[in-house]
Order: C-alpha cells, then sequence, then structure tokens
C-alpha cells in the first residue's frame, strides 16, 4: 500500500464521524430553512420558496435576540479578555504554591455550565442569597436580582466572566510563557518600567494568542445557551434570550423545525464575521513584520 | 491580588458547599442562613431522589469514557497521518479542524436530533458517545498533531530502519512519547463530555438516562420558588467533586494542552 493510500486510510474514520456529524447537520439545517416542517405539516417538509427567511427578517423577537446576543457577547468578551490578561500576568509571576493557585484559578472553567448557573440563581436569589442577606442585615430592602431585565442581564454576564474568564488567563498564559525572559531582562536594563514593558513587548508578542482567545470566545459567546436557558430561560420577558435559546424554542417548543433551522443558519451567518475578521487580520500581520 | 483571584474564583463555590450543609428549615428562615449547625440530610435527599443523583454521575461518567477512549482511537491515527502528509490536503483538513474546534456545537443540534430519531438513536448512552467523540475530535487531533510534530523525526526513522513495521513503531516508539499529550487530550475530552448539555437535552429524555447536566438543568425546571435550593446544592457540590479532583490532578496536563495547541493551531 502507497504511503498517500495508508495516511488516507488512517485519516478516514475520523473525517467520516466529523463529516456526519458537523456537515450533515449544517447542510440539512441549510436545506429545512427553505423548507415548511411543523406540526402544521405533519412534520413533513414542504417547499416554502424563501418564506422562513422573509419571516425571519420581520421577525421582531428575532431582531431583538440577535441584538441581545451581539451585545452580551461583546461585553463579556471584552471583560473576559481583560480580566483575562491581568489573571494570566498574575499567574505568571513566579510565586510560592503557584502551581496549586493556577490549579484553583482553572476550578470555574471546569465546572460544567448548568451545575453553575443553578449555583448563581441561589446566590442571587432573593431574599435568601448571600447579597440579599447582606443587604437586609445592612437594614436596607432585598432586591430580586433576577426579575428586572438589567440586573438580570448583568447576571448573565457576571456568570459567564466567572466561567471563562479562567480559559482566556489560561491561553494568554501560554502566550506569556513563550516570550523569552532575556528580552524581558533587557528592557529592563534599559530602564523600562513595567508598563512599558507591557506596552512595548509584551503585548505586541501576546497579539496572537490574544487574537486565537478572541476569536474562540466570540465564537462562543454568540452561540450561548447552556447559561441562559438554566440561569434566566431568555426571561425576564425575553429580555436575555439568546439566539441558540430561541432556535431551540422555535424547534421543541413550538415545534416549528423550518423556522427553527432558519434562525440556526441565521446564527451561523452572525459566526461567520468574527471568522472573517480573523482571516483579514491574519493576512495583514505578516505583512506589518515583514 | 492573588487572594482576590482566589476569591473571586472560589467564593460561589464554596458558598455552594456551605449551603448545602445546611439544614433546609435554615434556608428558608428569617434573614441569613449562618448560625445552623451543619448536617448531611441534604445529601442523603439527592441520593436517594427519584432518579437519584448517583444514577447521573455515573451515567456521565460512562458516557465520558466511552468518549475519550474512542476520542484517542479515531484521534491518534488521523493526527499521526496528518502530521505527516504536506500540501494542500493537508492544510485544507487543518483548517477546517479548526474551524470545527471554536464551532459553537448547540448549532448541530436539531440536525443531531433527527439523525437520533432516524437510527432510533436516542436514550442511548453509547449511541450518545458518538456525537461526543466528533465534537471532541478536532481539538484533540489538533493538539495530537502538534505533540506529533515535536517528536524528532530521524526517530522514526531509526526504527523504521530497524525494520519496524507501523504497527511496531507505534507500540514502542509513539506511544511512550506522546503519553503526556494523550494524558492531556483526554483530560479536556474527558471534561468536554461530563459538562456537555445541548446534546444530552435532546437526545436523552428517560429519566434514569438522564447525564449530569440535564439532571440538574431538570431541577431547575421547577419553579424558583419551590426549588429545593438545599439539595439543589449538594448535587452542585457531588457534581463538581469528580472534576475538582480532575482538576487539581491533572493542572500540569490541562495547562501543557492547551498551551501545545495553542501554539500550534
Amino acid at each position: 500500500m502507497s504511503e498517500l493510500a495508508l495516511d488516507l486510510l488512517l485519516m478516514l474514520p475520523a473525517l467520516l464521524l466529523l463529516a456526519a456529524v458537523f456537515l450533515l447537520p449544517l447542510l440539512r439545517a441549510a436545506w429545512l430553512s427553505l423548507h415548511a416542517s411543523s406540526v402544521v405539516t405533519g412534520l413533513v417538509a414542504v417547499p416554502n420558496g424563501g418564506a422562513n427567511w422573509r419571516r425571519l427578517l420581520g421577525d421582531e423577537r428575532f431582531l431583538q435576540d440577535a441584538w441581545q446576543t451581539l451585545r452580551f457577547a461583546g461585553v463579556s468578551v471584552a471583560l473576559e479578555l481583560l480580566l483575562g490578561l491581568a489573571l494570566a500576568l498574575l499567574l505568571h509571576r513566579p510565586s510560592r504554591g503557584r502551581g496549586a493557585l493556577r490549579a484553583l484559578v482553572l476550578l470555574p472553567w471546569a465546572l460544567p455550565t448548568t451545575v453553575m448557573a443553578l449555583g448563581w440563581r441561589w446566590i442571587l436569589n432573593d431574599p435568601h442569597g448571600p447579597f440579599n442577606a447582606l443587604l437586609s442585615r445592612l437594614g436596607l430592602p432585598t432586591y430580586g436580582f433576577l426579575t428586572t431585565p438589567a440586573t438580570t442581564w448583568l447576571a448573565t454576564v457576571m456568570a459567564d466572566v466567572w466561567k471563562t474568564t479562567p480559559f482566556v488567563a489560561l491561553l494568554l498564559l501560554a502566550g506569556l510563557q513563550s516570550i523569552p525572559a532575556d528580552l524581558v531582562e533587557a528592557l529592563k536594563l534599559e530602564g523600562a518600567g513595567r508598563l512599558t514593558i507591557l506596552r512595548r513587548l509584551t503585548l505586541p508578542l501576546l497579539a496572537p494568542w490574544i487574537g486565537l482567545a478572541l476569536l474562540f470566545r466570540l465564537a462562543q459567546a454568540l452561540g450561548v445557551f447552556d447559561l441562559i436557558q438554566v440561569l434566566t430561560g431568555g426571561g425576564p420577558a425575553g429580555s436575555t434570550e439568546s439566539l441558540a435559546v430561541y432556535a431551540y424554542r422555535q424547534a421543541l417548543r413550538f415545534l416549528d423545525f423550518g423556522y427553527g433551522s432558519t434562525v440556526l443558519m441565521a446564527t451561523f451567518a452572525l459566526l461567520l464575521l468574527p471568522g472573517l475578521a480573523w482571516l483579514l487580520l491574519q493576512n495583514r500581520l505578516p505583512r506589518r513584520n515583514a | 491580588m492573588r487572594l482576590l483571584a482566589l476569591l473571586w474564583s472560589l467564593g460561589p463555590l464554596l458558598w455552594q458547599l456551605h449551603t448545602s450543609l445546611l439544614p433546609p428549615e435554615a434556608l428558608v428562615g428569617q434573614g441569613p442562613a449562618g448560625a445552623a449547625a451543619w448536617t448531611l440530610a441534604n445529601y442523603r435527599l439527592v441520593l436517594a431522589g427519584d432518579p437519584p443523583l448517583w444514577r447521573s454521575l455515573l451515567n456521565s461518567a460512562l458516557v465520558g469514557g466511552g468518549t475519550t477512549a474512542l476520542t484517542l482511537l479515531l484521534a491518534l491515527p488521523c493526527a499521526y497521518a496528518l502530521q505527516r502528509r504536506r500540501g494542500p490536503l493537508a492544510w485544507g483538513v487543518g483548517a477546517a479542524l479548526l474551524a470545527a474546534a471554536l464551532f459553537p456545537t448547540v448549532l448541530l443540534f436539531l440536525g443531531l436530533l433527527e439523525l437520533a430519531r432516524t437510527f432510533h438513536l436516542g436514550n442511548n448512552l453509547a449511541a450518545l458517545c458518538l456525537p461526543y467523540t466528533a465534537l471532541a475530535l478536532p481539538l484533540a487531533i489538533l493538539l495530537l498533531r502538534a505533540a506529533i510534530a515535536d517528536l524528532p523525526p530521524e526517530l522514526e526513522d531509526a526504527a523504521r530502519l530497524e525494520g519496524m513495521g507501523l504497527g511496531m513503531r507505534v507500540r514502542a516508539v509513539l506511544l511512550p512519547l506522546l503519553a503526556p499529550a494523550l494524558a492531556s487530550t483526554a483530560i479536556l475530552t474527558f471534561l468536554f463530555s461530563w459538562n456537555e448539555y445541548p446534546i444530552a437535552l435532546t437526545w436523552i429524555s428517560r429519566v434514569d438516562r438522564l447525564t449530569l447536566p440535564t439532571a440538574m438543568a431538570r431541577l431547575a425546571g421547577s419553579s424558583v420558588f419551590t426549588v429545593p435550593y438545599g439539595a439543589f446544592a449538594a448535587a452542585t457540590v457531588l457534581g463538581s467533586l469528580p472534576l475538582l479532583l480532575l482538576v487539581l490532578v491533572a493542572q500540569r496536563w490541562i495547562v501543557r494542552g492547551l498551551t501545545q495547541g495553542a501554539v500550534k493551531g
């Protein structure tokens, strides 16, 4: 057997499974988005000539959810990058018990989102959670954090930041470890302060890692599902609903597979934005270095 | 600063632990539930529940184990072959794998649900390992490819000159040298599988087959006002404990695994 044939054979099982699980559902959703398939049609797919897509553009709930998803992703990813960078710098500094500190700080990322979403519901509980217990001990009225849109939204952002900042920090820590220590020493000998070193050396060399973390987090945050579904259920009054939660509702609560697929495909299109931005950036960076 | 980071990361977890040990009356009593004596009542409650929580823990462990084994089995040959190839095919596959690794898996749930219906894979924990493996594969292949690329190429050439066949080379040369990378890939795969929610939510409906995330979310489905938070907290503690141990023991491998993938990806 030739080398090429052997290599293809070795890759085939993995690639077949990947095609079945990634490509088939995506193609199926694209196809279904051009069909009516709901309880009305007896869950049989009937072509409806783009009616789903026309409905999507006039669907205020979809437009609201799209805006909410973008806002959630933008704000939480920005916070995660800032805090993640600070955390990475902290974890990079040599100290006693650094390994243990890294492991403990990593914990929130490792736990199931659904588990901690429940935890947050209890922590924000009115009147028994610790925040409200503190308020009432201070003689102030308790507050239903998960009953008004603004504070519920803040709670979703906080829970997301809490869980994924360690992941960002870990990626950036990997970047920090790849920066040669003698470069830092050389700048120090020239009398550069810590801020100067951060701005002139660390951040430029960290740029590819920041880019990777940004790309990964944006893609995941635009598809946010577990956290919203369990922490708020999309409420109050749909104010925290994300596109993925909406698509799930359309398909499994209203049994409208055609329209659910359309919402999924629209979310997919939204995801292509950071991907394209990344490609553009990739093409620009080497030229600047040259 | 270190203290602040620790407090931020562990505070919510410690609060869950504290809550889980309080008697139910103390949770809904007046004011802060601070003074009551600790008890294991909540743990007895969830472990004796219907279905008992240990059932979902066991289900999650089985799916996690199956997924991890299958992922390594499929990822290693693929990574090995991919690393040997040059040219547009290998580049294309690598780029597609990176895109798949970044992809939020929730967007696949509808198509996967239909696959499960067509082939009668619902409520089957062994079948659940298939989509889980596929979802874990992109990252696993990229990590292993990076690890294989780090091995000195002379090593395999020397083994080949000694007359070792592919199988022998894999067993005697590749596997021992790749052990750390295999360990970190296995841990990351297990973590993913233990935590996955949307696909388990759509594939599993029988309560005795629920995995941990779905069992937890089912608890949450009840009204906010009647939710037994003590039992809840006990469930979160029990569900987190295996991961806690895993992360504490394997921290070094997790960091190294992600580091390697990031450098080469």
